[in-house]
């Protein structure tokens, strides 16, 4: 796969896509606004017919940093979409409803970082127990262990 | 319209940090709808890694599952190895693939006998685990534990393979062999395992790719995905292998995907072997000093599919941000598509064709009925009743 | 010689339970049943409920979730019963003591009889956990 070739074609097609980098050999992270994330994995995960692998969610220093890694089969490559959060109003639209395997790891990630996936099927506690506290999240910065 | 009900099945399997609990809701035998519940098992693994060094990453990991015990370190070297971009040595290469495919063999013995088991053939459950146990003696004579290896480090491995040693693998390798062709026979000629397992738990092509499915799970149903080779880590592109594939996505596919793909992996660890000849005994590992600032993404081809790590280092001494996927993540929820619509006495191997570690769910599921929520039928009895099946259609078929 | 030990000394049923662990010592448990090691000729079988069993084995951390579980499942056993901690896990946490569903080793949950150490231990040293159980006096 030429890659610049491919950044210069996904740049043109999405004009919206802030920023594409090559982060590791056979790694692409694409940075894009949250608005554009269900289209863009859509060209992805449809049209270009990328397995979907799995969903990273991190506190990162600017905000809430979220990764959908996306695997080109054929080649080897890897396509990150990197979406940035506000800490403020951590949000961002559900995938489930184009991967349809997102629904599973969008809990976790509810229940990890308090993030919240508008229109998700089944927002519902995931991983935790039925008597773990509300609005505490051990992925945060912020999170301190209770005794 | 029978009476619904409710079959609990689980509570949990350890291979993650989510193990589950699937709720099969049924019209009299038949399966209408799976809900998967987790977190039993949650160890909070990616946060502990947060709190370690790189090197000591290693052996948290190997503890996410006991039987993946390398496909995890495995992934993780080659995530943290690629921030700073270590070139290992060759020696080293051909000894992680040893390991990585021994692994494989044993595993997949595993599933063999346990499939057996959930379908009433005992014998082969035995068999399969007796054929298990000089590819443990052999991992504790290399590695020195018969689980969880401790075998990798950054930058290369952390034991040499001595010829001595070498020799000893090839005749439990050889060994190991005429058993699989003994093992595919049995499975592959016998009337009532094709009766059992033909059309059962199908999963279409279009299936694995909205769960996002992976390993043998996706290869039996005719997609040709191998991390080993799309992504070559290690010595995979240094050696000729081949990629099993099956199409009809029933268990069988999955089954016959397996048996073939421990020739596959006999046939690697022979020609490591050989390789190993080549190079230079010792030299089997590089001083990495430190990790720069960056993001690894590593992943690496499992007995159950791929597992991914992702790494955020920040040049400090541990993670920022460890992710984790293993391959049972992804393939779990395809039972939503497999056993809907199947009876329950299928569910049973329909779920067990994923291969889930499912020694540890059988003994805690329950059938309830749906409407009273009195108690019906216990775990063993939902094995009994796949075992009664086989032993009907044994009658049937007069073998 | 205990009350327990004098209860149990032939044809031990055992329940499997695992708690958080990472199917190491489950499987090592599972081999012990297998035909290089065979405890069923000793009369020992693996058991589907717990209300049939005479051992109870436990593997893993306790974690939050299953905490209460844990505990249902030791209420509903038959008294008396032999608690046999299996792992370095289910011994003192290992190395997930720090984890933030840890809920402290088994001893603080349930009483235990025996500890098998171990990262898994191997089926040979369960062996010898029970045997040494057993001949205590």
């Amino acid at each position: 796969m030429d890659i610049e070739q491919y950044i210069k074609d996904i740049k043109i097609k999405f004009p919206k896509i802030i920023d594409a980098e090559v982060v590791n050999t056979k790694r692409l992270m694409i940075y894009i606004p949250k608005s554009s994330l269900l289209q863009i994995a859509e060209y992805l995960f449809k049209y270009l017919a990328y397995r979907y692998i799995i969903v990273t969610a991190m506190d990162s220093k600017e905000g809430y940093e979220i990764i959908y890694h996306f695997s080109d089969d054929s080649s080897g490559w890897i396509v990150n979409l990197n979406v940035m959060l506000d800490r403020d109003k951590p949000e961002i639209e559900s995938l489930t409803p184009v991967v349809y395997g997102v629904e599973w790891i969008e809990r976790e990630i509810m229940d990890l970082l308090g993030i919240t996936f508008l229109n998700h099927p089944k927002p519902e506690r995931f991983l935790f127990a039925e008597d773990w506290p509300e609005g505490k999240y051990p992925l945060r910065r912020d999170y301190v262990e209770e005794e | 319209m029978g009476k619904k009900t409710l079959v609990p099945l689980g509570p949990y399997h350890p291979l993650l940090e989510e193990p589950e609990f699937f709720k099969l809701y049924c019209d009299g035998e038949i399966v209408k709808e799976v809900i998967w519940e987790t977190g039993y098992n949650h160890r909070g693994i990616e946060k502990l890694c947060q709190s370690k060094t790189f090197e000591q990453v290693f052996y948290v990991v190997e503890r996410i599952c006991g039987i993946c015990s390398t496909s995890h370190p495995f992934a993780y070297a080659n995530a943290v190895e690629s921030i700073p971009g270590v070139e290992i040595p060759e020696r080293a290469k051909y000894i992680r693939s040893i390991v990585g495919e021994l692994e494989r063999v044993h595993s997949h013995l595993l599933w063999v006998g346990l499939a057996g088991h959930f379908l009433g053939y005992n014998t082969v459950f035995m068999w399969a685990w007796k054929y298990r146990e000089p590819v443990l003696d052999m991992f504790e004579i290399i590695t020195g534990n018969r689980n969880s290896y401790a075998m990798f480090t950054i930058g290369g491995v952390r034991r040499d393979i001595s010829p001595e040693q070498a020799a000893q693998l090839l005749k439990v390798l050889d060994e190991v062999e005429r058993k699989t062709t003994l093992l595919v026979g049995a499975v592959m000629d016998d009337p009532v395992i094709h009766a059992r397992l033909k059309g059962v738990g199908i999963l279409t092509a279009e299936d694995i790719h909205d769960f996002g499915a992976v390993g043998p799970t996706a290869r039996a149903s005719g997609v040709d995905i191998d991390v080993r080779r799309d992504d070559p880590y290690a010595a995979y592109d240094m050696i000729d292998w081949k990629v099993i594939t099956a199409n009809d996505g029933d268990v069988f596919a999955k089954a016959e995907v397996r048996l073939l793909e421990m020739y596959e992996s006999i046939s690697i660890i022979k020609q490591c072997l050989e390789a190993l000849k080549k190079t230079e005994a010792g030299d089997i590992k590089v001083k990495v000093k430190e990790i720069p600032p960056g993001i690894g993404i590593g992943h690496a081809e499992a007995p159950r599919g791929e597992v991914f790590h992702f790494v955020k280092s920040d040049g400090g001494n541990s993670p920022v941000r460890h992710k984790i996927r293993a391959p049972s993540f992804t393939c779990i929820p395809t039972f939503r598509r497999s056993c809907v619509g199947g009876t329950i006495s299928d569910a049973a191997i329909a779920t067990a064709a994923v291969d889930p570690c499912y020694c540890c769910t059988e003994r805690m599921s329950h059938v309830y009925d749906y409407t009273t929520g009195k108690h019906i039928m216990s775990a063993a009895e939902l094995i009994k009743l796949s075992q009664e099946k086989t032993k009907n259609l044994k009658a049937k078929l007069k073998v | 010689m205990g009350f327990k030990e004098k209860c149990f000394k032939k044809s031990l049923w055992v329940f499997h339970m695992s708690a958080g662990s990472c199917n190491n010592c489950d499987i090592e448990i599972l081999d012990c049943l297998t035909p290089k090691f065979d405890i069923e000729r000793f009369g020992m079988k693996l058991v589907g409920s717990i209300r049939h069993a005479d051992v109870l084995l436990v593997t893993g951390i306790v974690t939050r979730k299953l905490l209460p579980r844990i505990k249902e499942v030791y209420d509903q056993a038959p008294k008396p019963i032999v608690v046999i901690a299996i792992g370095a896990c289910a011994c003192t946490g290992g190395m997930f003591k720090d984890s933030y569903t840890f809920k402290g080793p088994l001893d603080t949950v349930i009483p235990v009889d025996a500890y098998v150490p171990g990262c898994p231990p191997k089926p040979e040293a369960m062996l010898a956990g029970v045997v040494k159980f057993l001949n205590k006096k």
